[in-house]
């Protein structure tokens, strides 16, 4: 038996590969194109925009390194991230358990309000968080960016989390239920370990989105040094914006591990990208 | 509630006051930093306010300021413009890339890979990127349709009212498409093979067989895609800041850049916060009647 992978193409196939192909590599041209020009000189960028560097000028990316402070920045988005990735997923588990599990006072009312967050865009609470932010001294500080992060990631995380968990027949949590286990024995012991591959899409999804997270971080901080990567950027691009083998350097060096980081973990970050749309 | 889901069915593990202590520390979050938040919203937009001072109470104002506001009113035709923009360069795209990119022969798999990669990137690194690909001067853009001779087409793309929205939409579609195509791409494999056969043996190429098995299929992906296209677009924010922060003259002035402008450029906390009120109220009449129109929708099964 041969399977259809096995067999030659047929000339339409070859039509859909040539097609897919040239669209794919124009698609993906920018990205080499800026990794490239990451190596050049400004002479050059402007000269030959096509072409390899006659010289590979790894300077660039020390100068660039040096000069927008980039270690800090990255330091900053992993602090971020990191913490406000846990707090949500470990939060909004514990939530998703409570709502298919247990019953308590109020389970629809909260189950209802924390619906609102998944079509509520950001802008609008923009002003309030500020001031909120502000009557609790934390405007320019790290926490500033780290609780409304895990804020805003509740509603999409306990939406697919409950999913998760009704898919799941809670036959185990009751057979330890009936043996005597309590229900934070029950929660720890099996339920977790039970929605982990579901807490990993939610950590993926979370982790990317409060990553590139710009507008709060834009608006929350004011010192250079409590800046995060989206908006150290743009900063970035700002004061050096003719400087192009710099801003291409900077742009390589913040995007370049992520991307290498994707290609080798794709199943999983777009199991956890398409985890809204998909059913 | 009528229509009980099953789940609600099963008997909980556990009853009582007690196990709000699971919802608590979410809700306490939720609370504070988005439903609070919303509340003092709705109350600032009816105040005059810098943010320093106390709010002033000054009825409708605010609002009445809004709608003859030109800029802003333009702002919701800009959006407007540019949520149909990624509906075609976004979702339609990407559909059709799902299509192309079926297959299981070597390679396909990596080029879905690739074609989802800009995904990843931040909004902000690929706007400052595409702000390179669109420059005037030493843009990509403008070098390769100067090396194709197509001079005609040199354009400062990003820096001239008739071509910033629409360079915007496009560099939207560059990062987005890849999103949709994944969402299509898992919809489009659960669709039996069968179905393709029968249709080939009635005699349907692939464009027919695209038109009246694949698209009629999809129907209730596509109403997936569109909401979330919608909702996106109307908060959409980061690529009109790095871009054009919505110049030049206003031209790519959205809902989200108008309302930071004002709030935090001019000191109008109050106007800014009757501004995201206006946008709430829009997005959610918007979703609502959607959502009806959706659920109305019949649903194919096969």
């Amino acid at each position: 038996m041969s399977s259809a992978t096995d067999r030659a193409r047929s000339p339409g196939e070859w039509v859909q590969f040539a097609v897919a192909g040239i669209i794919v590599a124009a698609m993906f041209y920018p990205t080499v194109w800026m990794v490239i020009s990451s190596f050049k000189s400004n002479r050059e960028i402007f000269r030959s925009p096509f072409g390899l560097p006659a010289e590979w000028r790894w300077k660039n990316f020390v100068e660039a390194w040096d000069l927008g402070g980039l270690g800090g920045l990255y330091l900053n988005s992993i602090i971020v991230t990191a913490t406000a990735v846990a707090i949500s997923v470990v939060f909004a588990t514990a939530a998703a358990f409570a709502f298919t599990r247990l019953e308590f006072p109020g389970r629809r009312i909260f189950y209802r309000l924390l619906l609102i967050g998944l079509l509520l865009p950001p802008p609008v609470v923009a002003i309030p968080l500020f001031s909120i932010l502000r009557d609790l001294n934390l405007l320019n500080t790290l926490w500033a960016l780290i609780l409304p992060g895990a804020a805003w990631s509740l509603s999409i995380t306990v939406f697919l989390m409950r999913g998760y968990f009704n898919s799941l027949r809670p036959d185990m949590e009751e057979a330890a239920r009936l043996d005597g286990a309590n229900v934070w024995q029950i929660f720890w012991t099996i339920s977790v370990p039970m929605v982990w591959p579901a807490m990993l899409t939610m950590i993926i999804l979370n982790t990317i989105n409060i990553w590139n997270e710009l507008m709060f971080a834009l608006l929350f901080i004011v010192d250079e040094d409590k800046r995060t990567l989206p908006v150290g950027l743009v900063r970035f691009y700002g004061y050096h914006s003719t400087d192009y083998a710099l801003v291409f350097a900077a742009l390589t060096i913040t995007t370049l591990p992520i991307l290498i980081l994707y290609f080798f973990l794709q199943r999983f970050v777009i199991a956890g990208l398409t985890a809204t749309a998909m059913d | 509630m009528k229509d009980k889901t099953p789940e609600d069915r099963l008997q909980p593990i556990s009853t009582g006051a007690a196990n709000l202590v699971f919802v608590a520390p979410a809700m306490l979050l939720f609370g504070l930093f988005v439903l609070f938040p919303l509340l003092s919203a709705v109350y600032f937009a009816f105040t005059a306010w810098n943010g320093f001072s106390e709010p002033v109470w000054v009825g409708l104002a605010n609002f009445r300021r809004a709608f003859a506001d030109t800029v802003h009113l333009a702002s919701y035709w800009h959006v407007t413009l540019y949520i149909l923009g990624t509906l075609f360069f976004e979702v339609s795209f990407g559909l059709l890339m799902a299509v192309l990119l079926n297959s299981d022969r070597f390679g396909f798999s990596f080029m879905r890979g690739m074609f989802f990669s800009p995904m990843i990137l931040s909004m902000s690194a690929a706007g400052v990127l595409w702000a390179f690909v669109l420059d005037y001067r030493t843009g990509l853009l403008n070098s390769v349709f100067d090396a194709l001779g197509l001079d005609f087409l040199v354009q400062p793309w990003l820096s001239q009212s008739s071509t910033a929205l629409l360079a915007i939409m496009f560099v939207s579609g560059w990062k987005f498409a890849g999103f949709y195509m994944i969402i299509f791409f898992a919809a489009i494999r659960r669709i039996p093979r069968n179905l393709y056969e029968a249709a080939t043996l009635d005699g349907a190429g692939p464009v027919r067989q695209f038109f009246d098995v694949t698209l009629p299929l999809l129907r209730q992906n596509m109403m997936v895609a569109v909401l979330i296209a919608v909702t996106g677009g109307f908060a959409g924010f980061d690529l009109f800041f790095t871009l054009t922060n919505g110049g030049p003259f206003n031209s790519t002035e959205v809902p989200a850049t108008w309302i930071i402008k004002q709030a935090f450029d001019q000191n109008q906390l109050g106007y800014g916060t009757a501004l995201t009120v206006v946008l709430a109220v829009v997005v959610t009449i918007i979703s609502l009647i959607y959502l009806h129109i959706s659920e109305r929708a019949n649903v194919i099964r096969y």
